[in-house]
């Protein structure tokens, strides 16, 4: 579905991204990992568009869009659901929603998008309850919800993830986690970036490590979860996290 | 058609590519942030992993010999620190030092992987009983066959010490139904089994897989008649990696290689260009999933062809020959590799003074592979007394045992038997 060969990217002089090639198949969750800096964020960031400068090959659906704008992109059927939420917290929730359908809404597919709205709506009950509620006044985990939900209002094929477990405590990040994993039922393929590695390996399929720029291993996540760099560098090796704590209450 | 992991094996050729592609890119920006010895001769050549933007590039990157290996030895190509090695491996490599491959747990589950997809070709399904007979010299495969055949929940025989009549009883008594070996061995078997009563229809076998050596037609066909079952084969390179990285399907039409673990070259005689599809020349292999003891561009003495064309067996991975001979002077004995060199070293360290002259003569019998080492009589080596001349030369023959996993006899001979076949001293007389 994806295909990215050979990217580069730089932040002014710095080198960001060095040769990284990856890919992602219909119906796959896939994770990115790694430290701070290693240009997770980047590596969405250019396949959105919203880093233009990038150098190398992203195909998807067979198909060039490196050097696409954003807006092209979304309507190629990826869309992406930034770092930190930036959802519009004068909005209410509902307008938030529609927002995320903005492309569509142009295209006059009214009809559709209620039946869209009803799927979030179904997908997350809660945004449902407070849809008329002023978005900035909601719980992180509800914004994340938010955030994720305007993002499926665009419809797409591809859903890019930005660290959906920011600033949420363990128990919103848990269930942040199992909607995802819903959402591919759903047929939505995703592309997550996360810190807290041991929750997104948990839900992937595959994953890659980055390492200043570099991706250093890749493999099915389960392997990755019990490969021993891994596990220093990323689960922390010799305790539990809330994470797999939770999981065993 | 059996396939151990058909999703891999019969994955598009793109998206091979692709994943190839990202093995090969993330193993380089390994082995160059982990092993110096990587690191060095990437920065020589003015070589950055980061530029690497195709598999064929990869022609771009100096290989790595045996010499390499035993340069480093023991640890110094290891990409993994020793704690996270699980398994040591020793063999005899062709150079003064033993070949040493460390895996992590990972690294056994890939060529648990590998080694499953070549048994699963062949035919081995999980009620299987599998029997294991290979020389001492292959007892890493040994292992690799054990675990690859226990992931297919076969029941499996591993290697043992027993003797080819024992050997046969077993197969016999406990209805062996698959029995892995190399080409000589089998043939060896059906002779030894001409001096007993063990009849062919009372063997319960349905298939043989034999590895180590190259498989001449005329020994499958002598083997699937006697038995009346199929014979498969696989390759690999004894001293470093698994015994299946290619195998044969069905088909027996060529070997598939498993390309997603393993990228094979082939590379012509002036050792640089690679050579087209077709052309024989030398096997080169980079690994592409293995963390702990990652080798780029490995020469492995090998010689073969890659095909063209696309299976019946519905794999996508591509086709090599089997081995259709080796380069240099490094020698295949029982399907261990032996390097002519290792055996003056532990000649001359048993001279006081000058060595004696010897050569080594090759031949079969009942199609095993046999070492004599004609050694001249010199007074350097040897004495007058007939009993610590014995005691030498057991000496000799043990010393080669446990440096090589081999069984050779020593005879003495005259200057001019060394001289009637104008070879230098440690040259080889291959009667085979």
């Amino acid at each position: 579905m994806l295909r990215v060969k050979n990217l580069h990217a730089y932040y002014g002089r710095i080198k960001a991204l060095d040769n990284v090639s990856l890919h992602v198949q219909p119906g796959e969750i896939v994770s990115l990992i790694g430290a701070n800096g290693a240009g997770k964020t980047t590596i969405l960031n250019t396949i959105s568009g919203l880093i233009r400068s990038a150098q190398g090959d992203i195909k998807f659906e067979g198909r060039k869009i490196r050097g696409l704008s954003p807006e092209k992109i979304v309507a190629a059927g990826i869309s992406q659901v930034p770092e930190g939420r930036q959802i519009f917290g004068p909005l209410t929730v509902l307008e938030n929603l529609e927002l995320g359908a903005y492309l569509r809404f142009k295209k006059k597919e009214k009809e559709a998008i209620s039946s869209d709205l009803g799927w979030v709506f179904q997908l997350f009950p809660r945004l449902k309850e407070r849809s008329g509620q002023i978005a900035g006044t909601l719980s992180g985990g509800e914004q994340q919800m938010l955030a994720i939900g305007r993002a499926l209002m665009a419809k797409p094929k591809l859903l890019l993830l930005d660290e959906p477990s920011m600033g949420l405590a363990p128990l919103v990040v848990k269930d942040i986690m199992n909607t995802v994993s819903e959402l591919r039922k759903s047929g939505v393929t995703i592309l997550m970036v996360e810190q807290n590695a041991r929750a997104s390996l948990t839900i992937s399929d595959r994953g890659y490590v980055l390492e200043t720029g570099r991706v250093v291993l890749q493999g099915p996540s389960d392997e990755l979860m019990n490969d021993s760099d891994v596990k220093r560098a990323y689960l922390g090796k010799d305790y539990k996290t809330f994470w797999e704590g939770r999981e065993r209450v | 058609m059996r396939f151990w992991d058909g999703e891999n094996e019969q994955m598009n050729r793109e998206e091979l590519e692709q994943v190839q592609l990202e093995r090969l890119q993330s193993t380089l920006n390994r082995v160059y942030k982990n092993v110096p010895f990587y690191k060095k001769h990437f920065d020589a050549l003015g070589f950055d992993p980061g530029a690497l933007t195709s598999v064929q590039d990869i022609t771009r990157l100096p290989f790595t010999t045996r010499e390499d290996l035993g340069n480093n030895y023991p640890y110094g190509l290891f990409a993994m620190p020793l704690r996270d090695i699980v398994r040591i491996s020793s063999s005899a490599g062709t150079t003064p030092k033993p070949v040493v491959v460390g895996y992590t747990m990972r690294d056994l589950k890939a060529r648990g992987t590998v080694t499953a997809r070549f048994l699963a070709a062949g035919g081995v399904v999980d009620t299987d009983i599998v029997q294991i007979c290979l020389d001492p010299g292959l007892s890493n495969w040994g292992r690799a066959l054990k675990e690859g055949a226990e992931n297919i929940g076969a029941s499996v025989m591993p290697m043992s010490h027993m003797s080819t009549l024992k050997q046969l009883l077993a197969m016999q008594d406990y209805k062996t139904s698959v029995l892995i070996t190399t080409p000589s061995y089998a043939m060896h078997m059906i002779d030894v089994m001409r001096t007993t009563d063990i009849e062919t229809s009372a063997l319960a076998l349905k298939a043989i897989m034999v590895v180590g050596e190259f498989l001449a037609e005329e020994t499958r066909e002598r083997l699937e008649s006697t038995f009346s079952i199929d014979v498969r084969t696989g390759y690999g390179p004894s001293d470093v990696m698994g015994p299946g990285i290619a195998f044969e399907c069905m088909e027996k039409n060529g070997l598939h290689i498993s390309e997603d673990h393993f990228l094979l070259e082939i590379v012509g005689s002036d050792s640089q260009a690679p050579s087209a599809s077709g052309e024989a020349g030398e096997i080169v292999l980079t690994t592409l999933t293995a963390k702990a003891f990652p080798l780029i561009r490995f020469r492995t003495g090998d010689l073969g062809f890659k095909m063209a064309g696309t299976c019946p067996c519905r794999r996508t991975l591509g086709r090599m020959s089997g081995i259709t001979g080796h380069t240099g002077e490094i020698l295949t004995i029982r399907g261990v590799k032996v390097h002519p060199a290792q055996i003056h070293r532990i000649i001359n360290r048993n001279a006081e003074g000058l060595s004696p002259r010897f050569l080594i003569h090759l031949y079969k019998e009942s199609y095993l592979d046999m070492i004599e080492i004609w050694l001249e009589m010199n007074d350097t080596i040897f004495s007058d007394e007939v009993k610590v001349l014995e005691a030498t030369l057991k000496n000799l023959r043990e010393q080669i045992l446990e440096m090589l996993g081999l069984h050779v006899s020593i005879r003495l001979v005259e200057a001019e038997t060394i001289d009637q076949y104008a070879k230098a001293s440690g040259g080889v007389v291959d009667e085979r």
